[in-house]
């Protein structure tokens, strides 16, 4: 099953051009990573399946239905069942732990919303940290919120760009192995930007090379360590 | 989604639009073209008029150069010293800023009444320099301030690897505040140059008290307006000529990110510093406040009595006239601000820019003309209920003031990352939810500065109010200068001192119930 479609997509800031007829598909309930040096346009991608931008040219569909078109925005982000981990986690500094993760479900009016978000703060360890707010959390807390929080509205997309780029390897090993059980736990499909073939390759059940906007290698991670292409090769190398 | 963004920023561009710039527009335009005859009217332009105008520029230039200049020094040594005191200072020095600019022109008047006896000498053009530069040189040290205080202390300390630290200011430090130097330059040169009670006042002949005399003595709408468009042209090519600077410069900021200030140590420069400060403090605040208060009492308290009885009907209207006035300020310049920010890849779009023009050009014109401007088109039948209310104060005040608070507001929303507004957009929550939920609570430090100087500038405003207040209303400041007209020199001095006392007791009251509900300031990063 597709989670996501991407046809002919031309996507641009202004007037510089950061993606052009880019076609790609993304597998439902499995870990996709978008792997691609600065400037590749992952970010971007991530912004047109969020619904945070629009294509000028091109399709997106999100499980199958269209979700915009041509310069047109047919679902909005919220009707998307998307959570989304943005590089610098853009956790709310005036909101404690709780409230962050409070906020999205009482505008949806959940109910029974605190049950939900005591099994999230006890999935991840982070009772304790309820009543604090962000700028009492250490690097690793932090992360954990902005999972906690992008998970908490139950999305069946989860986006995540670099969310691990400032953490030690420790950290790292600690948090990919959430990310691998939360895909099992909650039935997600992990749309996973990064720069580091390492943390790619350690997590991706599918990989998608970019440059400059265009694809360059897609396939499964063994499929891609052979590949021949002199780019990929040089990435993965590197 | 978005077309419903650009539909309701064209629809609060156009209320404001027909609000305060049409009438602007109207004036103009009829001034020039009144019977059809463009170069007649024209030549109402005579040497008399262009002296003047020299006057009023060379004023204006004088001022805000020696204000940017102390201001500066002031920023400096207070944001970027470890001197003890400077939470202190930096609060007490703003009181100037606070307080109407002829009150300051009574209390030095007072000072050298006191000192020499009444001599021509003391009303001079070197005076008005002198309580103008006084005045606002707090706005150049605040702006200033902010941008020594928006410095990473990494790029200066990557200097002092390289450089002894007087190359590192005049390298690195100095280059990167100079926005802040040209926009505290234009800002104040604005102000200056649109003053019309400091002169008024000391009964100097500069274009402002030139044009109020075309209206209120010769009643020639036209010729005040026409001389006026000049003043209005430079203005605009001052600021026109900075745009580029202005529009990334620090600019009136209340900051949100936190971030790592160098602060230098003084050592050997401590007493230098000490003595600046405190001549400073002597001569902006406690000669004019002293004077002031001894001109009131000399009379024991029998004088200060009678001018509390004479202003006492008009504080409550001035004060919920300035409140209603700055909250509506607020409420426009956050929502602008916010709609002008909340999407990304659409920063300069034309409506935006539309919005800042709107309130630039309206901050820029003389308070005197703008006030005519409006009298002109809201004089008519169907607009009698603006013209004949207080509602009419209300939109001066919008018009003449707004573009601080938008601006002010502004700075502060765009330091915010877009990413706070789009996660919870991805959320579901709309667009005022997120306003009202994740954007207001990251900027209230913002709209508290903005609220503070906006209804300063509204209690204490003259050059707008003498002209447009409607019949009925009695607004203080209008008040006092019509008394202070016939009034002896301690009854002036009395008027004077009370609406400073007044005026401090708002800010207090205002700041302790600001402190109760203002949260810290939180690093966003």
């Amino acid at each position: 099953m597709t989670a996501v479609k991407l046809e002919h997509i031309d996507f641009s800031y202004d007037t510089k051009p950061v993606l052009k007829n880019l076609n790609l598909t993304v597998g439902a309930k499995q870990i996709t990573c978008l792997l691609g040096s600065s400037g590749s346009g992952k970010t971007s991608i991530l912004r047109l399946i969020a619904g945070l931008e629009t294509p000028q040219q091109g399709k997106i569909f999100i499980f199958d239905q269209l979700a915009a078109a041509n310069a047109s925005l047919f679902m909005p982000s919220y009707q998307r069942k998307i959570g989304y981990i943005f590089q610098d986690l853009a956790l709310w500094p005036h909101m404690t732990v709780y409230q962050n993760l409070a906020l999205g479900l009482k505008e949806q009016q959940h109910e029974n919303y605190e049950k939900s978000i005591m099994e999230l703060l006890d999935f991840f360890k982070l009772q304790a940290y309820a009543n604090r707010y962000p700028g009492q959390l250490s690097g690793g807390q932090k992360q954990l919120v902005a999972i906690a929080r992008a998970v908490v509205l139950k999305p069946k997309i989860l986006l995540m760009d670099e969310p691990l780029a400032n953490l030690d390897v420790k950290l790292k090993r600690q948090i990919l192995s959430y990310i691998k059980q939360l895909k099992q736990n909650f039935d997600l499909t992990i749309i996973y930007v990064t720069h580091d073939h390492r943390e790619a390759f350690a997590l991706a059940d599918h990989l998608i090379i970019l440059n400059k906007g265009k694809i360059e290698a897609t396939g499964k991670p063994e499929i891609i360590k052979n590949d021949q292409n002199e780019y990929v090769k040089y990435f993965i190398e590197y | 989604m978005d077309r419903k963004l650009k539909l309701s920023q064209w629809i609060g561009f156009i209320i404001l639009a027909f609000l305060i710039l049409v009438p602007v527009l109207y004036s103009l335009g009829g001034a020039l073209f009144c019977n059809n005859h463009l170069s007649e009217n024209l030549k109402s332009f005579d040497s008399n008029t262009i002296k003047l105008l020299l006057n009023s520029i060379l004023l204006a230039i004088s001022v805000a150069f020696l204000s940017s200049f102390a201001g500066s020094i002031l920023g400096f040594l207070l944001y970027k010293t470890d001197f003890a005191y400077r939470q202190f200072f930096k609060i007490i020095f703003l009181i100037p800023l606070f307080i109407s600019p002829y009150i300051w022109a009574v209390a030095w008047k007072d000072f050298f009444f006191t000192l020499t006896g009444p001599t021509p000498e003391m009303q001079s053009y070197g005076d008005l320099i002198l309580v103008q530069t006084l005045i606002y040189t707090p706005l150049a040290m605040l702006i200033t301030g902010s941008a020594f205080a928006h410095i990473n202390a990494s790029l200066e300390e990557a200097g002092l690897m390289v450089f002894p630290i007087k190359k590192v200011f005049f390298k690195i430090i100095l280059p990167l505040i100079k926005p802040a130097l040209l926009a505290a330059f234009t800002l104040i040169f604005i102000f200056s140059i649109s003053e019309f009670s400091v002169p008024a006042f000391y009964g100097l002949k500069v274009f402002t008290t030139e044009i109020f005399t075309q209206f209120s003595a010769f009643y020639n709408y036209n010729l005040a307006i026409l001389q006026s468009t000049i003043l209005v042209l430079i203005c605009l090519l001052l600021i026109l000529s900075e745009q580029k600077y202005l529009s990334q410069a620090p600019f009136l900021s209340v900051s949100n990110r936190g971030n790592q200030i160098k602060l230098y140590a003084l050592k050997t420069y401590r007493f230098s510093a000490y003595a600046f400060l405190i001549f400073w403090l002597t001569i902006s605040i406690l000669i004019p406040f002293g004077s002031l208060t001894i001109e009131a009492f000399q009379d024991g308290y029998q004088t200060i009595f009678k001018a509390f009885e004479l202003l006492k009907s008009t504080i409550a209207e001035s004060f919920i006239l300035a409140v209603t006035g700055s909250l509506i300020s607020i409420f426009t310049g956050v929502l602008f601000a916010y709609l002008s920010w909340s999407k990304r890849t659409d920063r300069t779009s034309s409506i935006s820019k539309l919005i800042h023009w709107t309130l630039l050009i309206t901050f820029a014109i003389p308070s005197l003309i703008f006030g005519i401007s409006l009298i002109k088109f809201y004089n008519r039948s169907g607009l009698y209920f603006i013209y004949g209310s207080a509602l009419i104060i209300i939109i001066g005040y919008m018009g003449k003031y707004g573009f601080i608070a938008y601006k002010m507001i502004e700075n502060a929303i765009r330091q915010l990352p877009y990413e706070l507004d789009e996660v919870a957009q991805t959320e579901g929550l709309p667009r005022f939810k997120r306003l009202q939920k994740i954007i207001i609570p990251l900027i209230t430090p913002a709209i508290f500065g903005a609220f503070i100087l906006n209804f300063m500038l509204m209690f204490g405003d003259l050059g707008t109010s003498i002209i447009i207040y409607p019949p009925g209303t009695q607004l203080m400041p209008v008040k006092v200068f019509t008394l202070m007209a016939n009034a002896p020199q301690s009854l002036t001095a009395a008027l004077t001192f009370i609406v400073f006392c007044v005026t401090l007791c708002i800010i207090s009251l205002f700041y302790i119930i600001f402190k109760k509900f203002l949260k810290p300031t939180y690093d966003c990063r």
